[in-house]
């Protein structure tokens, strides 16, 4: 599962780090002073590093709970993000992590009670309220057996009724979920492309046929599911490749029950894009033509608007428009 | 018998792979081991290489001495294509409790000097590894639960600059300990301590050269790309543009779209690069 466990030296007697390091016995455990030492150096390298990356258990400093970046979430409420973990096991080539660190290595911040002590604080900020991502840095659940993110932190949600906890996952590590009671401003939002762009795309990550049974037992579990259609990418199959999508998905779940779906252009900031076309110039996604605007850029789609339409036209068949918003 | 190079590898495989060693005695087992031939160079350095490319330095002992011949190593193979290789450091070291001629994968080095620690990336498993503390004279004490060398800090720092650090690694076998101290080193067991590695060794190359191979393999540039630079003087930015043109060329499957441009190369060479860039932007041509 890793290639080695970094450990920094404040950490290494907690609870936390101990339970891991005892897990993992005959791996290299390595001590460092700070996980920068460790984590997106110069002269390190994402792909390579991806083959085989390292844990590395820190302590997360500074601000914790952070405001969501502009369009991320689905209504007016004021929205953040907070990240126990910088990474992802997933392998999606148009994911921005990998322009983001040079390194492909999982930091994981074991100072869960910190966390917990900035969530309260901003959820009391705002009077009770607020929507809580967690899974803009990392893939939440694929490593709860590791982390126990999700039995740490979904129980703190039910004493804020009025605040919401998204958990963004491409992941089907839903036991940790199953074995509790349904917390009603918790949502689990499953990623979603195409059959076509999922192979060619998202590496190591669960087919859609497991990600649907995986959303199809929560949602009869009674907990909240939602759908996140990001990117939307061009199939070689047009719109029907989505058609197909949400027919599979419809099929099984209950559309009525769905929290919300979303969409989202494949975008990005520049800096983190030129990185990644480095690290993949023979990947045929990075050498289209592209589109910059307001510091972000995107693929160059004269038919964008009409295809977004079409699958938008598709999705209704499916869904209320108001359980649909689209991610700026 | 032994393993080599020759009965366990395919002789021809490329094997991006740079050895520095310190001592002439450390290189003595892996000569036959690798199946190594001196070159004739005007380096100052002795040094070897096989038919598949895998190079050998023998730097001398220290940080200054391994850092000046990294340097030397590195300049001689540099080139236009963006190709590296992978840099081992293998050689004998202390430790406090270690067996005589056990062996160890860095995970950590320290400088004992400046206090600064470096962590080469762990991509090749079935080596047990260890911390390394780097002394600037030979180690008596062997204080912490570490090998102890005399050049491992200084190599990664000048490799780490000539390679993605995941293709720095170091390799150290233990030739004295406190039992067994470092002024009666039995200077002719070293090579017999080192070919005792050799599987450990042999992988060691083998996975390295992999991976270097790997990153090399996306630096490919098709062949248009060099013939357009030999035809014509194109300044450092033009020739970075191209060689990206080239490439996404390459990626969507539109190689052969570039097989006129030599032509267009010759007589209009300011507007090539536009019209390789506007012309990647449309549709490829139906045949």
């Amino acid at each position: 599962m890793f290639s080695a466990i970094y450990i920094e030296e404040e950490v290494l007697e907690s609870d936390r780090a101990q339970r891991l390091l005892d897990r993992f016995p005959h791996l290299p455990h390595v001590v460092c002073d700070r996980y920068g030492e460790v984590f997106n150096r110069k002269s390190q390298d994402f792909r390579l590093q991806k083959k085989s990356p390292a844990l590395i258990l820190a302590k997360k400093y500074g601000n914790k709970v952070l405001p969501a970046p502009d369009g991320y979430g689905y209504n007016e409420s004021r929205s953040y993000y907070f990240s126990h973990m910088l990474n992802c096991v997933y392998d999606c080539r148009y994911c921005f992590l990998q322009g983001m660190y040079s390194s492909a290595n999982y930091v994981l911040f074991v100072n869960y009670e910190d966390f917990e002590t900035a969530l309260d604080e901003k959820i009391r900020l705002n009077n009770g309220g607020g929507v809580y991502y967690s899974g803009y840095d990392c893939d939440s659940l694929a490593l709860e057996p590791v982390s126990h993110f999700c039995k740490q932190f979904v129980p703190l949600f039910l004493k804020y009724p009025d605040a919401e906890l998204e958990i963004r996952t491409k992941s089907t590590q839903i036991r940790c979920l199953l074995e509790q009671e349904p917390v009603s401003n918790c949502v689990i939002a499953m990623s979603f492309t195409p059959a076509d762009i999922a192979a060619r795309l998202e590496h190591k990550v669960p087919s859609i046929e497991k990600r649907i049974e995986a959303l199809y037992k929560l949602q009869q579990s009674g907990w909240k599911v939602a759908i996140r259609f990001e990117p939307l990418l061009k199939s070689d199959a047009g719109v029907a490749a989505y058609e197909e999508l949400f027919t599979q998905l419809f099929s099984k779940l209950d559309a009525q029950k769905l929290h919300s779906v979303s969409s989202g252009l494949f975008r990005m900031p520049i800096d983190f894009y030129k990185r990644i076309a480095k690290l993949y110039p023979d990947d045929e996604l990075y050498a289209q033509a592209t589109q910059i605007e307001k510091g972000m850029i995107s693929l160059k789609n004269d038919e964008e608007s009409s295809q977004l339409a079409a699958m938008e036209r598709l999705l209704f068949k499916h869904i209320s428009v108001q359980q649909y918003y689209r991610c700026a | 018998m032994t393993p080599t190079m020759h009965s366990d590898h395919s002789q021809l495989r490329p094997m991006p792979v740079n050895i520095v060693v310190a001592h002439a005695l450390e290189a003595k087992a892996l000569i036959p081991m690798l199946q190594l031939k001196a070159l004739q160079t005007d380096s100052g350095y002795s040094e070897y290489a096989n038919a598949n490319g895998l190079r050998l330095i023998v730097s001398d002992i220290g940080k200054e001495a391994v850092s000046r011949a990294v340097s030397s190593l590195a300049h001689a193979q540099s080139n236009d294509a963006g190709q590296i290789s992978a840099w081992l450091n293998i050689g004998i070291a202390g430790h406090a409790s270690a067996a005589i001629g056990s062996a160890w994968l860095a995970h950590k080095i320290t400088d004992q000097r400046s206090g600064r620690s470096a962590y080469p990336p762990q991509l090749i498993e079935g080596l047990a590894s260890c911390s390394i503390i780097t002394v600037d004279e030979p180690e008596q004490d062997y204080a912490l639960e570490a090998v102890y060398d005399m050049e491992a800090a200084a190599f990664y720092e000048a490799a780490s600059k000539q390679a993605t650090a995941e293709l720095v690694q170091l390799f150290k076998i233990v030739s004295d300990n406190l039992i067994n101290p470092v002024e009666e080193i039995d200077l002719k067991s070293v090579p017999l301590w080192i070919a005792r590695q050799d599987s450990q060794i042999l992988l060691l190359v083998d996975k390295l050269a992999e991976l270097a191979a790997s990153y090399n393999s996306r630096q490919y540039v098709p062949r248009v790309y060099y013939d357009i630079c030999s035809l014509t003087h194109l300044t450092v930015n033009e020739k970075l543009q191209l060689r990206r043109l080239c490439q996404r060329y390459r990626a969507l499957g539109r190689e052969d779209e570039l097989a006129d441009i030599n032509l267009l190369a010759k007589n209009h060479t300011k507007k090539l690069l536009s019209i390789l860039s506007s012309a990647i932007d449309q549709p490829p041509a139906l045949k």
